[in-house]
């Protein structure tokens, strides 16, 4: 289904003023829905076979061209900047990347506040010794033609001598495109200007291309600081992972604790997002779930919080509301539109269990992997966890954390703003924990073949 | 042994607090009667201090040092031609008070001072945060020219919008190496939030008091 027939007539094309066939496919196609697909990590031993092996796969990678017409699926790359410097660009090059992208993601963890049980000395070993250089993702809508596309991939990956295959990591959200904790996700996106769709309801004005794509003005004005020479940056963008673990147990447990009922359960675990686990947003459903609307996507993200000062319907502090805080009247003063990310989000391992409540159950391997785009991904992504996901002064919150990826710390709490007296539940854990991440540099396609051609 | 215990080219962190107390010393056999004398007398007490110390101040980012949640920026700036009498005007015109400040949210302070028969300027702020880098760009597009009214008295200031501004702001600050803050845990925001609700309390407790 393509993102046009999803959304029906509330689709109107606009004014493109991009290269579209340039750009790679993710940067702007929606997740498939249903989506099914798998991400392989990549390791390089000499810069000619990562060469070679660019200059095979490039035919194939897609490009967003008629992006919101895409029904097939699709094959991505993105590099870090331990593969950049495997395939052995040249220095000066190198160089003009920005520092926390060269640094690699497992060394900022002080600036992303990953301690203690997000700390990089408890993640997987690929992505705890930076060992990733090339990550080739697999997206679809189908089983069949997900396991036609991946066929294709493996033959250019598979055997080749100098190059290691890290991992394989399939992806797919059945039954129901529910996320490890229950919840359809994934609903909001920015509207990204001159990209040849008028945003979709709810979607506020269109952000400046420059902010998602490199190479085009930016919210002040002028392009975002890219990549050298222009072959290489211009068109391409930067693609942040984190993959998290979802311990299930702990977030049933903690919804058993201070919820009696199944529909009170159902109304906390709303009010800890910001939407009915539906998808249905509380301020358009505040206090019964409407699951039609939950999945239609021209009414499920058309709202404001502009009768919700107080955060009565949507909590302040629920995670959609820290991650995107539209109209809200914040404390600190803050230009929402330069805070936005493009998310290509994907669900592995065990489906959702609504029984599942031991520890045992918090170990089962199933969780998110949360990717993120924008021209400035590191910037933004090390901005978020400092002030809005891991701090709630922002809000008015003191240090009360972002509920659903917030790193908690003993006697973390959640306030629910109500009448007559707010109501704070204490006893937050951590319900995904980061395993592993790293930032990536998503080429466009010029770029992808310049890289498989240099010697 | 080397005599390398006479000399001071160790860096103070090496040295026990015995070591330190004693250089200190050391140096204060050149000060004046009145530090000498001074020092002397509270030696135990400062002794006592430097061995069971608060918590010490931390790095804000490239420049500039933090205590707990509150950081300090401070900027030494030559002033361009006509920069003060402009700066000065715009200061005076608000009462030498820039409460436009208050819809930041992170300022805790701001103190312009002019030196030097107005050809230098001493700006230095407390603000909210790890470093001044986290809400700049959002100054950009929000108080762009709030920001280069202000600035522009400073010699070659390439506006606010420029991707050269961090810059400057970077190479005319200067880290302090000693700070002090009275509440380090309290923001702008939190200390409004505790006035509200300390506020409400002492309504409610009036109340219950008066039955």
């Amino acid at each position: 289904m393509t993102l046009t027939d999803r959304v029906g007539a509330d689709l109107t094309r606009g004014r493109v003023s991009v290269e579209l066939d340039d750009i790679q496919a993710t940067v702007l196609r929606y997740r498939p829905e249903p989506y099914y697909g798998t991400h392989v990590m990549l390791h390089l031993e000499d810069a000619r076979a990562g060469r070679d092996f660019l200059r095979r796969l490039t035919p194939h990678v897609d490009s967003a061209a008629e992006w919101w017409q895409a029904a097939e699926p699709w094959i991505s790359v993105a590099i870090t900047y331990s593969g950049l410097d495997a395939l052995e660009v040249p220095k000066d090059s190198l160089q003009s990347f920005p520092e926390a992208f060269r640094e690699g993601m497992a060394a900022r963890a002080d600036q992303l506040l990953d301690h203690g049980d997000n700390d990089p000395k408890n993640w997987e070993p690929a992505f705890r010794e930076g060992l990733i250089h090339i990550g080739v993702s697999v997206f679809s809508d189908s089983e069949e033609t997900w396991h036609h596309t991946m066929e294709l991939a493996r033959r250019h990956y598979e055997g080749r001598p100098g190059l290691t295959v890290l991992s394989a990591e399939d992806f797919g959200a059945q039954p129901g495109d529910l996320n490890p904790l229950g919840y359809k996700d994934s609903i909001g996106q920015p509207a990204i200007e001159g990209c040849g769709v008028d945003p979709l309801p709810g979607q506020g004005p269109a952000i400046k291309a420059g902010e998602f794509i490199l190479g085009y003005p930016g919210e002040a004005g002028e392009p975002l600081p890219s990549p050298r020479p222009d072959v290489l940056g211009r068109n391409g963008t930067f693609v942040g992972l984190r993959k998290y673990q979802s311990r299930v147990g702990a977030f049933n447990r903690f919804l058993q604790t201070h919820a009696q009922s199944d529909d009170e359960r159902e109304l906390l675990a709303a009010k800890l997002v910001g939407r009915w686990r539906s998808g249905a947003p509380l301020t358009l459903a505040p206090t019964k779930d409407d699951p039609e609307l939950g999945s239609d996507p021209s009414r499920n993200n058309n709202f404001t919080y502009a009768g919700d000062p107080d955060g009565r319907q949507v909590p302040l502090g629920c995670h959609m509301r820290r991650m995107n805080p539209r109209d809200t009247k914040m404390a600190v003063l803050a230009d929402v539109n330069l805070h936005r990310i493009v998310r290509r989000s994907t669900t592995y391992g065990a489906p959702y269990d609504p029984n599942a409540i031991s520890e045992h159950d918090d170990n089962v391997p199933r969780g998110l992997h949360f990717i993120f785009v924008s021209a400035k991904a590191m910037a933004t992504m090390e901005f978020l966890q400092q002030e809005w996901i891991n701090n709630g002064n922002f809000m008015s919150l003191g240090d009360e954390r972002d509920p659903n990826i917030g790193l908690q710390e003993d006697g973390a709490t959640f306030t629910i703003p109500q009448q007559p007296v707010r109501r704070r539940v204490h006893g937050v854990e951590t319900f995904n924990v980061l395993r592993g991440g790293e930032y990536f540099f998503m080429p466009s396609l010029s770029a992808l073949s310049w890289l498989g051609n240099l010697s | 042994m080397a005599t390398d215990v006479q000399t001071t080219t160790h860096s103070p962190q090496d040295l026990t607090v015995e070591e330190q107390i004693a250089h200190l010393r050391e140096l204060f056999a050149d000060a004046p009667e009145v530090g000498r004398t001074a020092l002397e007398r509270v030696l135990n007490e400062l002794t006592s201090q430097a061995t069971d110390p608060p918590p010490p101040v931390q790095s804000a980012g490239r420049v500039g040092i933090r205590l707990g949640k509150i950081s300090e920026l401070t900027i030494i700036v030559p002033l361009a031609p006509g920069g003060a009498e402009r700066l000065r005007a715009f200061l005076r015109l608000l009462g030498g008070n820039l409460a436009g400040a208050d819809k930041v949210g992170t300022v805790h302070d701001m103190r312009f001072v002019f030196l030097d028969n107005d050809t230098r300027m001493l700006f230095a702020t407390a603000y909210d945060g790890d470093s001044w880098d986290s809400y700049i760009d959002d100054f950009v597009t929000k108080i762009p020219d709030y920001l280069d009214i202000m600035d522009s008295a400073w010699e070659g200031w390439p506006g606010i919008r420029s991707p050269g501004a961090k810059d400057y702001l970077a190479a005319h600050q200067v880290s302090a190496e000693g700070w002090y803050v009275g509440n380090p845990d309290l923001t702008v925001v939190e200390t409004r939030r505790l006035k509200r609700i300390g506020k409400a309390v002492d309504e409610f407790l009036d109340k219950i008091g008066d039955e």
